[in-house]
């Protein structure tokens, strides 16, 4: 399996950089994982999108539909997509440290 | 996946062993004829390695379709054929026990998006695609559909969609989209209607689209609402999905197809209009009927049929101007290849945008974005799945357009991708999206589209 040095350690993602173990997942990874993603600085937009589906996720084990994304951060659809422009599953999903979702993405 | 890995070399060794002695039988059971003709036919020509994606992308001879083909077929042959069984190294028949299951897997999911590019380029017209699909199902039948795409399929039968969507985060989505037309249109009567018994169109998704990409949803409501269609989207069976198609699993795909044909006919609809999806077309309309044993009492039809007969019907105006940069149109290859579904699009942007560049080749002759046969639900083939759109990314990048037309939410996601890898600067969209932009509302309504258009004018 593929991994990612971090901090001294190797973390292990798959091979599209999504964590294996979410466990492994802090802020100061996010911010690696978003430079591998081409954003340079995660701004306080991203880090509500990331909170609130990272908390989803510990809560339901499964990433949020995006309507909750867009009521919960107050945030229009299309400015998530410009927030990440991978999309939220290979983008802000990743970042927020979930495995890889199923389906078409 | 990484379980089997921590596993010792016996047990290994052990397993492999079980697995050869379970793919021969497999392979003891009747050969169709199609297959016996198939494994029996190649001339070895070398017509078919230009035509691969994967070959033009790696150079290597390994990607060359005859000689993909040529593996397997010697597997058959080992099994099937009277030479073979006797003296198989005069037959080149190689037995599994010289192809380890790893080697088959990666060859068969990893290697192959089962576009069938090199079918239509066979000078014996050879299916090539078809043969990587019996592969698979030996494989699925051994279990070692790679863990991404077995996942999806799980998913799909255990939930009755791949995403594992609830019926109540289905219905909050929908509703919400509602509202987002309503306020588009201006028009509290513009409706997404749920489970509607006696409608005549029985809309389907792809569950990324309400997961993930809703604009695509609100794009077709609002064409359906201008061409004051009769339609409804089933709550419980809205996934169009087939990704056991993909894993190779006919009793999965059965079961998947199964509930959506049941759900058409509960429903008394008279057509089944699918997504913007390419294998979801090819299952319903061209695989599902053999699958399930019988003809259908209502059609199946891509929505772009649709969008199409509306326009042509004058259901529908569009105000091309809208759209004056150049777009391009990708063609999906279960959608046009194997679909046949070629023209309307073309029909419909042409109408749609004021200026459409072909890219080439095009139509049946498309390169695949290199996402196809499930490959996007497989991580582990990643990096090579992003190298072998190396065929479309030129092809996109010769075009100058910066606007992609993509009929298909998976090759969408690769397009993606592929904008980044290859930095080519555009923009995918459904073609849904784009009709929905250039809509002219009836005047009876308020329409954004009009008012920008006359600000134009």
């Amino acid at each position: 399996m593929p991994f990612m040095e971090f901090e001294g350690k190797k973390v292990e993602v798959n091979e599209e950089g999504f964590l294996l173990r979410p466990e492994d997942w802090s802020e100061e990874l996010a911010k690696m994982l978003a430079e591998a993603e081409g954003i340079d600085e995660l701004t306080e937009d991203h880090w509500k999108v990331i909170n609130y589906i990272r908390q989803y996720y510990l809560d339901h084990d499964i990433a949020p539909m995006v309507r909750l994304l867009c009521k919960e951060t107050g945030f229009p659809l299309r400015y998530i997509y410009q927030l990440f422009t991978s999309g939220p599953a290979r983008g802000a999903c990743k970042l927020a440290g979930l495995p890889k979702p199923d389906g078409c993405v | 996946m990484g379980g089997k890995e921590d596993r010792g070399e016996v047990a290994r060794f052990m397993e492999a062993l079980a697995n050869q002695r379970l793919t021969l039988e497999r392979l003891r059971k009747r050969i169709t004829r199609r297959l016996a003709i198939l494994v029996n036919s190649c001339v070895h020509c070398g017509l078919c390695s230009d035509s691969c994606h994967y070959y033009l992308a790696e150079n290597s001879n390994r990607f060359i379709p005859a000689f993909r083909t040529d593996r397997l077929s010697s597997l058959f042959r080992r099994y099937h054929t009277w030479l073979g069984r006797r003296i198989p190294f005069w037959v080149g028949a190689k037995g599994v026990e010289e192809l380890s299951i790893k080697e088959l897997t990666d060859a068969v999911f990893g290697e192959c998006s089962m576009c069938g590019r090199c079918a239509i380029n066979c000078s014996v017209g050879l299916d090539i695609g078809f043969l990587i699909r019996e592969a698979r199902k030996i494989l699925a039948e051994l279990d070692q559909v790679p863990g991404g795409l077995q996942s999806t399929v799980d998913k799909a039968v255990t939930t009755g969609n791949n995403m594992a969507i609830t019926e109540e985060e289905l219905i909050g989505t929908l509703q919400w989209l509602e509202e987002e037309l309503q306020q588009e249109v201006a028009d509290r009567r513009a409706k997404i209607p749920l489970n509607k018994v006696g409608a005549r169109v029985l809309y389907t998704l792809n569950p990324r689209e309400p997961k993930f990409f809703p604009l695509s949803i609100i794009a077709i409501a609002k064409i359906f609402y201008a061409a004051d269609e009769d339609w409804t989207i089933s709550s419980t069976n809205f996934d169009a999905t087939n990704y056991a198609y993909y894993s190779g699993d006919d009793q999965a795909a059965r079961t998947i197809a199964g509930r959506l044909v049941e759900e058409t006919e509960r429903l008394g609809a008279r057509i089944l209009a699918v997504t913007e999806c390419g294998h979801a077309y090819r299952s319903l309309r061209w695989e599902a009927p053999n699958w399930l044993g019988k003809r259908f009492d209502f059609q199946v039809k891509s929505i772009l049929e649709l969008i199409a007969d509306y326009i042509r019907q004058g259901r529908i105006r569009l105000d091309s101007s809208i759209h004056s940069a150049p777009v391009t149109l990708h063609d999906p290859c279960n959608l046009v290849r194997y679909g046949g579904v070629m023209e309307v699009q073309r029909y419909i942007l042409r109408k749609a945008v004021s200026n459409f560049v072909e890219m080439h080749p095009n139509r049946e002759r498309n390169y695949c974005c290199g996402g196809g046969g499930g490959l996007l639900s497989m991580s582990e083939y990643a990096e090579l799945r992003l190298k072998a759109g190396k065929a479309k990314a030129e092809q996109i990048r010769r075009t100058g357009a910066k606007v992609v037309a993509a009929p298909c939410h998976n090759c969408i996601d690769q397009l993606m991708e592929l904008n980044k890898k290859y930095k080519l600067g555009i923009e995918t969209k459904t073609i849904g999206e784009i009709v929905a932009d250039a809509l002219i509302l009836p005047s009876r309504r308020v329409n954004s589209a009009i008012e920008s258009a006359s600000k134009k004018g």
